[in-house]
C-alpha cells in the first residue's frame, strides 16, 4: 500500500473479512430455529438460509485469507481522500439518528428539519468551509431545511394522500 | 398486425393529458437526477415508491419509466461536463465527453449524446414492442426448472461477471440473498430471521435497501471521504454539431445500438460491457485524423456510440423484466418492486392479465423519448445550473427525500434507524471495492428464485436432476457455466501471451 491510497489497510480489510464470517455465524443461529419441514418437494424453508450460510462463511474465511496474503485481489482505489473524516461522520449520523427517534413526535417538518441542519452543518465542516458553526450558516440551514421539509411534506400529505406525522392533526404542520 | 392495434391502444391510454403530465413530470425529475451527483434512477424510483399506495398503476409505472430514461439522458451531462463521472454507465461517455469539453466542444458532445440516445432509444423501443409479446409467448412455456436457471444467470452475471472480483461480487450477492431470507417463507409460511420482531415479518422493504444502500451511503460517504474533493467544470459551447460531427455520429449512433441492444435483452445486467465495447469499436473502426482525437482533443465517436449502446441496453432490460420478471439493474430491480406493491408479478402472464398497462408503459417510452430530446436540447442550459447546487445542501437535502422514501412506506421509526445501518453498510462496501447491484438484485429476485427452485425439485419429486433433464434448463446450465469459466480462461490466455511476448 503506497502513502495516499484510498485502498484500505490489511487490518481493516481483515475486520471486514470477520465481519462477513460474523454474519455467517448469524445466519448459522438464525437458521437452526427454522423448520426443515420440506413436505413432497425435499427443499424446505430452511435450505435457503442454510445455502447463504455455508457461502457466506466461504467467502469470509477467504476475504480474510486474501487480506492476510497481501490484501483483497483486483482491488481499485475508492474515490475521495485515503483518511476518514469522524468528526463529519458524526454529524451526518447525529442528524440521521434524531431523525429517527423524533419523527414520531415532532413530525415530519420539525424532524427533517433538524436531520438537514446537522447533516448539512456536518457537510460543511468535511468541506473545510471557514463559516461552518457561525450563527448565519445555522439560521441559513435552519431556514433552508425549512424550505425544502416543509413543501415536501405538503406534496406527499396533501396531493398524494400519504400518511407522514405531522406535529398537529392538521395536515399542513 | 396485432401488435400494431394493441400499441395503438396503448398510445390512446398513454396519451391521456393525465398520463401526459405524469410522463413529462417523470422524464424532468429523471433528468434532474441524472444530473445531479448522488442520486440515480434507482434511488429516486426507490424513494418515490410510496407513491404506488395512492397512484394509480400505469400512471405511476409510466411515471417511474420516466425518470428511469429521463437519467440516462441526464447522466451523460453530468459527466461531459464535470470531471468526475457520477455512475459507470456514464464512464465511458467520460472519457471522450470530458476531452471534447475541455478543448471547447462541450455543445458538440451533449448534441450528440441527446440525439444518439434518441436514436438508440426508439429503435431498442421497436425491438422492444416486436419481440415482447414474441417473448412472453414463448415463456408461457418455461417451467419452474428454467426459470429457477434464468435466475441463476441473472445472478451469475450480476455478481461475477461485472466488477472486478468474483469473490466480492458473490458476498455481495449472498448478504442480499440473505436479506431477502427475513420475513415470512413464500411456500410453508414459516418466520425467518424477524427475531420476535414484528416489522421483521413483512421482510425488509426493498424501498430500505435501495435508499439506504446508494442515498444514505452516499451521504454519509461524502461526510467521511470526499468534503474537499475539488469539481471542477468544463465550459459550455453553444449546443450544435456541424455536418462533419453529424457524419461521424451516425454511424457511431447506430453501431452502439446495434451492440446495446441484445445486452438488454438477456438476462446479463450492466451497462458496462456494451459501452464499453462500442468504445473499443469506434476507436479501431476510426480512420486518420478521426483516430488521432481518441484520447486527445476528444472524439465525438466516442461519446456518440457509448451513449446509444448505453440507452439501447437500458431500454432493451425491458424485455426480461416484462416478459420474464427478471430485473438485470438496480433500477429495474426497485422497478419490479413497484409492480409487486401492486399485486403485479411481471412475467409471460404480463402481457395477457394486463395488457393494458403494458402497451400503455411501452407507448409512453415512444413519448418519452421525444420529450427527453425536447428537454435535453434546446434546454440542456437550465440543467447545467443545477450543477452548481452546493454539495453540503445537496446531499443533506437528499436525505429529506430519503426520509420520505423509507418511513413513507409502513410510518415505522424503526425502518429509520435500519435505513441508516444499512447506510453505513453501503459506506463499507464501496470503500472495500464491492459491488452494490448484487445485493438489491439478490435480495428482489432471491425470494422468487427460492420459490422457483423449490417447485422444480418437488417437479422433480425431490430430484435435482430435474435441472439437468429437461433440455432449455440443461442449456441453461451450460450457458451458466460457460459464463463462469471463459472470462476467467481468457484473462489467463491473455495474461500467458503478455508474459511470453
Amino acid at each position: 500500500m503506497t502513502e495516499g491510497s484510498t485502498i484500505p489497510s490489511p487490518r481493516a480489510q481483515t475486520i471486514v473479512g470477520a465481519g462477513v464470517l460474523l454474519v455467517a455465524g448469524g445466519m448459522a443461529f438464525g437458521a437452526l430455529q427454522i423448520s426443515g419441514e420440506a413436505g413432497y418437494g425435499g427443499v424446505g424453508p430452511n435450505f435457503l438460509p442454510w445455502l447463504c450460510t455455508v457461502v457466506l462463511a466461504i467467502c469470509g474465511a477467504w476475504l480474510v485469507w486474501e487480506a492476510r496474503t497481501g490484501g483483497y485481489r483486483e482491488m481499485s482505489e475508492a474515490s475521495g481522500h485515503p483518511k476518514a473524516d469522524i468528526g463529519s461522520f458524526v454529524w451526518v449520523s447525529a442528524g440521521l439518528l434524531v431523525n429517527a427517534a423524533l419523527i414520531g413526535t415532532v413530525g415530519f417538518i420539525v424532524s427533517c428539519t433538524i436531520c438537514y441542519v446537522l447533516a448539512v452543518q456536518g457537510l460543511r465542516r468535511a468541506a473545510r468551509q471557514p463559516q461552518a458553526g457561525s450563527v448565519g450558516t445555522w439560521v441559513k440551514d435552519v431556514l433552508t431545511g425549512l424550505a425544502i421539509s416543509a413543501p415536501v411534506f405538503w406534496a406527499f400529505t396533501q396531493f398524494l394522500a400519504i400518511n407522514l406525522p405531522g406535529l398537529t392533526g392538521t395536515g399542513w404542520l | 398486425m396485432e401488435i400494431f392495434d394493441a400499441l395503438l391502444a396503448g398510445f390512446a391510454t398513454a396519451i391521456t393529458p393525465a398520463n401526459l403530465l405524469w410522463a413529462l413530470v417523470g422524464c424532468a425529475l429523471g433528468t434532474a437526477v441524472g444530473v445531479l451527483p448522488g442520486i440515480g434512477p434507482a434511488v429516486a424510483v426507490a424513494m418515490l415508491l410510496p407513491i404506488t399506495a395512492k397512484v394509480e398503476v400505469t400512471a405511476s409505472m409510466i411515471f417511474f419509466a420516466g425518470i428511469y430514461y429521463g437519467a440516462m439522458y441526464g447522466g451523460s451531462t453530468t459527466s461531459i461536463l464535470l470531471n468526475t463521472p457520477g455512475e459507470t454507465a456514464s464512464m465511458v461517455t467520460a472519457m471522450e465527453g470530458n476531452k471534447m469539453a475541455k478543448s471547447g466542444r462541450a455543445g458538440a458532445a451533449l448534441a450528440t449524446s441527446a440525439i444518439g440516445s434518441f436514436v438508440a432509444g426508439t429503435i431498442a423501443t421497436v425491438v422492444v414492442t416486436l419481440f415482447a409479446p414474441g417473448v412472453a409467448e414463448f415463456a408461457v412455456k418455461l417451467g419452474p426448472p428454467e426459470y429457477f436457471m434464468l435466475m441463476v444467470l441473472a445472478f451469475t452475471t450480476v455478481s461475477a461477471v461485472l466488477g472486478q472480483s468474483a469473490l466480492r461480487g458473490m458476498t455481495a450477492l449472498f448478504v442480499g440473498l440473505a436479506l431477502g431470507c427475513v420475513g415470512m417463507d413464500q411456500i410453508s409460511g414459516a418466520a425467518r430471521y424477524t427475531a420476535g420482531q414484528m416489522e421483521l415479518l413483512d421482510g425488509i422493504d426493498i424501498v430500505l435497501v435501495a435508499v439506504g444502500l446508494f442515498a444514505v451511503a452516499e451521504v454519509l460517504y461524502a461526510a467521511i471521504y470526499e468534503g474537499t474533493v475539488n469539481e471542477t467544470q468544463n465550459k459550455m459551447s453553444r449546443v450544435h454539431m456541424t455536418a462533419r460531427d453529424w457524419k461521424r455520429s451516425w454511424p457511431a449512433w447506430l453501431r452502439g445500438t446495434l451492440i446495446g441492444t441484445p445486452f438488454g435483452c438477456i438476462p446479463a445486467g450492466g451497462t458496462e460491457i456494451p459501452t464499453f465495447l462500442s468504445y473499443a469499436t469506434e476507436k479501431k473502426l476510426a480512420k486518420g485524423e478521426d483516430k488521432a482525437e481518441f484520447g486527445g482533443k476528444g472524439a465525438i465517436e466516442g461519446v456518440a456510440g457509448p451513449e446509444a449502446a448505453n440507452n439501447a441496453t437500458v431500454t432493451a432490460a425491458l424485455i426480461p423484466l416484462l416478459t420474464l420478471g427478471i430485473p438485470t439493474s438496480n433500477t429495474t430491480a426497485v422497478l419490479l418492486g413497484a409492480f409487486q406493491n401492486y399485486g403485479i408479478n411481471p412475467g409471460p402472464q404480463l402481457f395477457t392479465s394486463s395488457a393494458a398497462l403494458v402497451w400503455a408503459l411501452i407507448a409512453s417510452l415512444y413519448i418519452g423519448n421525444i420529450m427527453l430530446l425536447v428537454l435535453n436540447l434546446p434546454m440542456v442550459g437550465l440543467w447545467v445550473k443545477l450543477l452548481k447546487v452546493p454539495r453540503p445542501q445537496l446531499y443533506a437535502g437528499i436525505l429529506i427525500f430519503a426520509t420520505v422514501g423509507a418511513y413513507g412506506m409502513r410510518q415505522s421509526a424503526f425502518d429509520l434507524f435500519l435505513l441508516y445501518a444499512i447506510g453505513i453498510l453501503g459506506v463499507v462496501m464501496r470503500r472495500f471495492d464491492f459491488p452494490t447491484a448484487p445485493v438489491v438484485v439478490g435480495m428482489i429476485l432471491g425470494p422468487l428464485a427460492e420459490a422457483q427452485m423449490r417447485n422444480a425439485v418437488a417437479l422433480g419429486e425431490g430430484s435435482w436432476w430435474i435441472f439437468l433433464q429437461r433440455p432449455m434448463s440443461l442449456t441453461l446450465v451450460v450457458i451458466v457455466a460457460l459464463v463462469l469459466i471463459v472470462p476467467r480462461v481468457m484473462r489467463r490466455m491473455a495474461a500467458r501471451k503478455l508474459a511470453s511476448s
